[in-house]
């Protein structure tokens, strides 16, 4: 009873996923569900959940958490905020310009984007509002900006990838999502400097602004992280866990002896918040090799797959079909949860089509980050708004161009592969 | 990812009798671990080309105890992803009788994790299977798996008697 096992196996993961249960556990029940009721062994279920995160490459995705919350607790966000205005001192639409290229630049030292919209948002708001900006905008900017950090390397969401689809390595995807990253980020700089100018915003507001060197000379060890963690990865001397567990003891090393921000007692919070973190995801994964096993031994997902496949017959269609669900995901949940639940049904249709994997990778996860900051579950903008002290329906305004400016992004990477696909090739991943 | 509240679920329920700290130093060891020994296997093969490789085996153990920690604690907080969109939006009633389903699917899940992985363990136990890298019985690292689930199996059944307690002691004021 192959239809039958398929049908509890989604309808019970979607009626438990709508009633609230957590994601991992609506995984994981309607996959133990269905292997007992077709007599696939129980034993699969502790199994399954164990391998499915014992894999040396998911190693990097706690060390990485780890990184990027040691720096942005060592204070890094402001410092960079501060060099940031040096350099762009007060024109029309600076401070937004400013905010993105911190969003990105916080991107490349922590893996996701939430944390890293929080520390921006907590310092850049009020200094924006004092010139003039809205903060509905602005807490709707930094989520946007926020969630290039799924995409510019390191990146928890394309670890996760990497996990799913073994033929995408991680340096390959890191290396991928670089200029797709920089062009998203870019993307929101052309609204941004619009609707700057359509409402004025960006005046004077009387405070100095930041003398150059000194605040470079606080900056530039938060800016040497990135290039660290690239480096390191891009000279093939370390493994990504490895290039991740430099960045821990670099941040530990700046946030302990330079910037002397944090203690003790922070560093052991630090340990538990990103250790808590860390296992909220692997958890999720855990539980979802439950949900494949069951799946895949029934042939569920290459059912659906052949259903996808069978109902479109043209290659773009099924592209802007993909996209459309991804955009629809994306909005419900963060990226990881969404490759857990859908690669299985899309990596057949990715081979159906001899599409790359390391460039359907990064679409999808571009596609993911529009929904990051898109009402009504968007998870960057929920922290920003919270820090703004503004409703989510407020910044449904800004939002909706600054999706469109960034879906614009999209469709170029979709229409040349090559944005995604030249850089891991030129480093020889 | 997560969203950064670490404050007690819905309704303002009251905080675990048992402290969560507890976990939370397991999760937070491991993690320590993880990155000293993969810092120190990075300084060994840069000085003396040496390589010390089957720590691969121990830190992907340690990963494993420390997402079931941390999911622990994560559940004994109510921190984990779930989708409240539709729960949110019924009556206050209605919502929580949900709350006790979604708490038993849990229950549910983790009690059968402990069960079977139980089996798992003494499968290593019995035929005295040693692990592939560094050769130490392969136990040691199995019955971490029933052991913790259980343990987050108590978490959620005290979140559930945290929950009816909280329904009753709110029904009379």
């Amino acid at each position: 009873m192959i239809a039958e096992g398929s049908l509890i196996l989604f309808l019970g993961f979607a009626v438990l996923l709508a009633i609230g249960a957590p994601l991992a556990v609506a995984l994981g029940v309607s996959g133990a569900v269905v292997i007992w009721l077709e007599g696939l062994g129980v034993m699969s279920v502790p199994t399954n959940a164990y391998t499915g995160i014992a894999k040396y490459p998911l190693l990097a995705l706690p060390v990485f958490i780890l990184a990027g919350m040691l720096f942005e607790r060592a204070g890094v966000a402001l410092r960079i905020v501060r060099l940031a205005s040096a350099i762009v001192g007060k024109r029309r639409g600076a401070q937004g310009i400013v905010a993105i290229l911190v969003c990105m630049l916080l991107g490349g030292m922590s893996g996701s984007g939430p944390a890293d919209a929080a520390a921006v948002a907590m310092v850049m708001i009020p200094s924006m509002f004092r010139q003039g900006y809205p903060k509905p905008f602005s807490a709707t900017l930094i989520a946007a900006a926020g969630s290039t950090a799924i995409l510019i390397p390191p990146s928890v969401a394309l670890i996760v990838y990497s996990v799913l689809v073994p033929s995408a390595s991680v340096p390959a995807l890191f290396a991928g999502g670089m200029i797709p990253g920089v062009l998203a980020g870019l993307a929101l700089i052309v609204p941004t400097l619009l609707l700057s100018w359509k409402y004025g915003w960006g005046v004077q507001d009387g405070e100095e602004t930041p003398p150059f060197w000194t605040s470079m000379k606080d900056a530039i060890w938060g800016l040497l992280a990135p290039v660290i963690i690239l480096g390191g990865l891009r000279t093939g001397l370390f493994t990504p866990t490895e290039a991740a567990v430099i960045a821990v003891f670099y941040g530990f090393f700046v946030g302990v002896f330079i910037y002397r921000s944090l203690s003790l007692r922070d560093i052991y919070r630090v340990l538990v918040d990103s250790a808590e973190m860390s296992a909220v995801v692997m958890l999720i994964i855990s539980l979802a090799g439950v949900f494949a096993h069951a799946g895949s031994t029934l042939g569920a997902f290459d059912a659906f797959a052949e259903l996808l496949l069978g109902f479109v017959d043209n290659e773009a269609m099924m592209l802007v079909m993909v996209t459309i669900l991804l955009l629809v995901a994306g909005m419900l949940l963060d990226a990881v949860s969404v490759f857990l639940i859908f690669l299985p049904i899309l990596v057949p249709v990715m081979a159906a089509y001899h599409w790359d994997p390391v460039w359907f990778g990064i679409v999808m996860t571009m596609n993911l980050a529009i929904g990051q900051f898109t009402p009504p579950m968007a998870v960057n903008l929920m922290v920003t708004t919270r820090v703004a002290g503004v409703s989510i329906e407020a910044t449904m305004r800004w939002a909706v161009w600054l999706a469109l400016s960034m879906l614009a992004a999209v469709v170029l990477v979709m229409i040349f592969p090559q944005l995604a696909l030249w850089l891991p090739h030129a480093l020889g991943f | 990812m997560n969203e950064p509240h670490q404050t007690s679920g819905p309704g303002g329920e009251a905080p675990p009798r048992v402290p969560v700290k507890i976990e939370e130093f397991c999760a937070a060891l491991a993690m320590a671990l993880i990155c000293c020994i993969t810092f120190a296997n990075v300084l060994v093969r840069y000085f003396t080309n040496a390589s010390f490789a089957f720590t691969e085996e121990f830190s992907i153990f340690l990963m494993v105890v420390l997402t079931l920690c941390g999911a622990s604690a994560a559940f004994a907080r109510d921190t984990h992803i779930r989708m409240t969109f539709l729960t949110d939006r019924l009556p206050s009633a209605a919502a929580r009788k949900l709350e006790y389903v979604v708490l038993a699917a849990g229950a549910l899940m983790f009690g059968v994790m402990a069960w079977y992985g139980y089996f798992l363990f003494r499968d290593d136990w019995d035929y005295q299977t040693t692990s592939p890298g560094i050769g130490i019985p392969q136990w040691i690292y199995t019955i971490w798996l029933p052991l913790l689930s259980a343990v987050i199996f108590l978490r959620i059944i005290g979140r559930a008697v945290r929950l009816v307690r909280g329904a009753h002691s709110g029904g009379q004021a």
